[in-house]
């Protein structure tokens, strides 16, 4: 853990430059795609609020805001998550020359995505001055919310990065776990409206990523707190598996070039 | 000679195991275990090199030279047997790390250079002498995917010739760009291994750049020592062997 310590120091400014200059790739291309920033979360709000709203007649409050929170959250995640499992082998031009810490490969990652994370909560606030949405304090549990869900995100990641060297077609069996992952976390449809025990607590309570959006939506858009108990344990989990992953990494990760 | 050593390798040994990576339809449908199968690259060479001295090493393809050099800028870990690089910065100076083709030369000369593990503002101290050497003019504030693969190399070249480690480690880099570009690295070569303190390891198979860089020779033959020693007998006795 010391060693994480110091190539962590070491080599922040290396992932945070990486990721300024990826994102700024991506403008350079063609000056209308950070656009796509914008637009690819409020068109999939649009698809979202459509099959809800006008074909399974959904009564949320706020609807376009509540899937727009989801949507958010979760396009971080599962962006992040199915990148990193073939981080090494799109990284190969790097990693076979020179040596990095293959966690700042993640860490990169995250910052690209958690970038774009943020373009689209901007939007979300807008969102919710469009739709009198009332805010109070509660909002501020906003703020250990997404530092959990950038733990998990973190510690799932290094996972995949161990395994996706060494399993080829890890990339397709976790798109569709994600798939599934992404129906059972209730980005257009509220679990705890929708279901019924054991049902709403299965999916509410052993699925962090929907225990985190729940959470989110409860302290953004209706004035509440978030699952506080739920929140502890499941932080607890995700740095276990954090610490757990960085060491699995740590100790493998000499041999990644050889494999490929 | 009572010098200090810089690089200490001993009983090095690393080996290629089970290649394949597992695939979870090949599991499925075989399951029978893929018997793994071993390749030693390198199989116990030992060797030290004082600081200062400009080491050559040889050897016909596939004899572990370029495995060595990789586990001694610890891309990957040896297997067996210890390398001591007794706390000095290491670099293997290699061709366009970490390249972002749509950005410009100058912002890849930042990215390449954090990535090689210097800061921010030892890379911009530096930058301007990367520019003048690589020499693109223009085109250095011109995104990268517009170079020509010989521009492309001069920057790469650049970059880690500029930005120095104590040991530096060579792969068949020195065939790079033009002839004027040649020269002018060639001689940017041997000024930055002449300095005394610095350790430098060439791989290559040219005999003639090695006779005139080098001042000793270790000859690798399938992953052990044949031989190490003075440049001029052990190229004469490598060059008599590969006839």
């Amino acid at each position: 853990m010391k060693q994480f310590y110091i190539d962590l120091k070491k080599y922040f400014s290396y992932a945070k430059y990486s990721a300024k200059s990826d994102l700024k790739a991506e403008v350079a291309s063609s000056y209308l795609n950070w656009l796509w920033w914008v637009l690819d979360p409020l068109l999939f709000m649009m698809v979202y609020t459509f099959i809800a709203v006008i074909v399974f007649r959904s009564k949320v409050q706020y609807f376009p805001v509540f899937v727009f929170v989801g949507l958010t959250m979760w396009s971080f995640f599962n962006k992040t998550v199915i990148g990193s499992v073939k981080i090494i082998r799109n990284n190969s031009a790097i990693v076979s020359k020179v040596y990095i810490p293959k966690f700042i490969l993640i860490l990169q990652k995250m910052m690209v995505n958690g970038f774009k994370m943020m373009v689209s909560f901007a939007l979300v606030l807008v969102m919710m001055v469009i739709y009198r949405v009332p805010v109070t304090w509660n909002i501020l549990y906003m703020i250990p919310v997404l530092i959990e869900l950038a733990l998990m995100t973190f510690g799932v990641c290094c996972f995949m990065l161990h395994f996706g060297v060494f399993v080829d077609d890890l990339y397709n069996v976790m798109n569709v776990v994600l798939r599934l992952m992404f129906y059972m976390s209730g980005i257009f449809y509220s679990i705890s409206d929708r279901l019924s025990d054991p049902y709403r607590t299965i999916l509410l309570e052993l699925n962090p990523v929907s225990m985190l959006i729940e959470s989110g939506r409860l302290c953004m858009l209706y004035s509440s707190t978030p699952h506080r108990k739920m929140l502890i344990l499941w932080g607890l989990v995700a740095v276990t598996l954090c610490v757990a992953g960085i060491k699995t990494i740590y100790k493998y990760e000499n041999s990644y070039v050889k494999v490929m | 000679m009572g010098q200090k050593i810089a690089i200490d390798v001993k009983d090095l040994r690393i080996s290629y195991r089970c290649l394949k990576s597992f695939s979870i339809k090949r599991s499925l449908l075989h399951f029978k275990k893929a018997k793994a199968e071993v390749h030693e690259a390198v199989r116990g060479v030992s060797f030290s090199v004082p600081e200062g001295e400009i080491l050559g090493i040889v050897g016909k393809n596939g004899s572990g030279k370029s495995t060595m050099l990789r586990a001694i800028a610890g891309i990957f870990s040896p297997d067996e047997g210890t390398i001591d690089l007794h706390g000095k910065s290491v670099s293997l100076l290699s061709i366009g790390v970490g390249f972002q083709k749509k950005l410009s030369g100058r912002e890849n000369i930042l990215l390449s250079g954090m990535l090689l593990g210097f800061s921010e503002e030892q890379v911009r101290a530096k930058m301007d002498e990367i520019i003048e050497f690589a020499g693109l003019g223009k085109f250095i504030d011109m995104p990268v995917k517009t170079y020509s693969s010989g521009m492309h190399s001069k920057l790469a070249f650049a970059i880690t010739a500029i930005l120095e480690s104590d040991i530096m480690l060579i792969d068949e880099v020195l065939s790079v760009g033009d002839a004027k570009f040649k020269k002018k690295s060639y001689n940017k070569m041997k000024e930055l291994i002449s300095k005394e303190d610095r350790t430098v390891l060439i791989v290559s198979h040219s005999s003639q750049t090695l006779r005139k860089l080098c001042t000793s020779i270790l000859w690798l033959h399938d992953g052990e020592v044949k031989m190490q020693g003075d440049t001029e007998e052990v190229l004469a006795a490598y060059e008599e062997f590969m006839s």
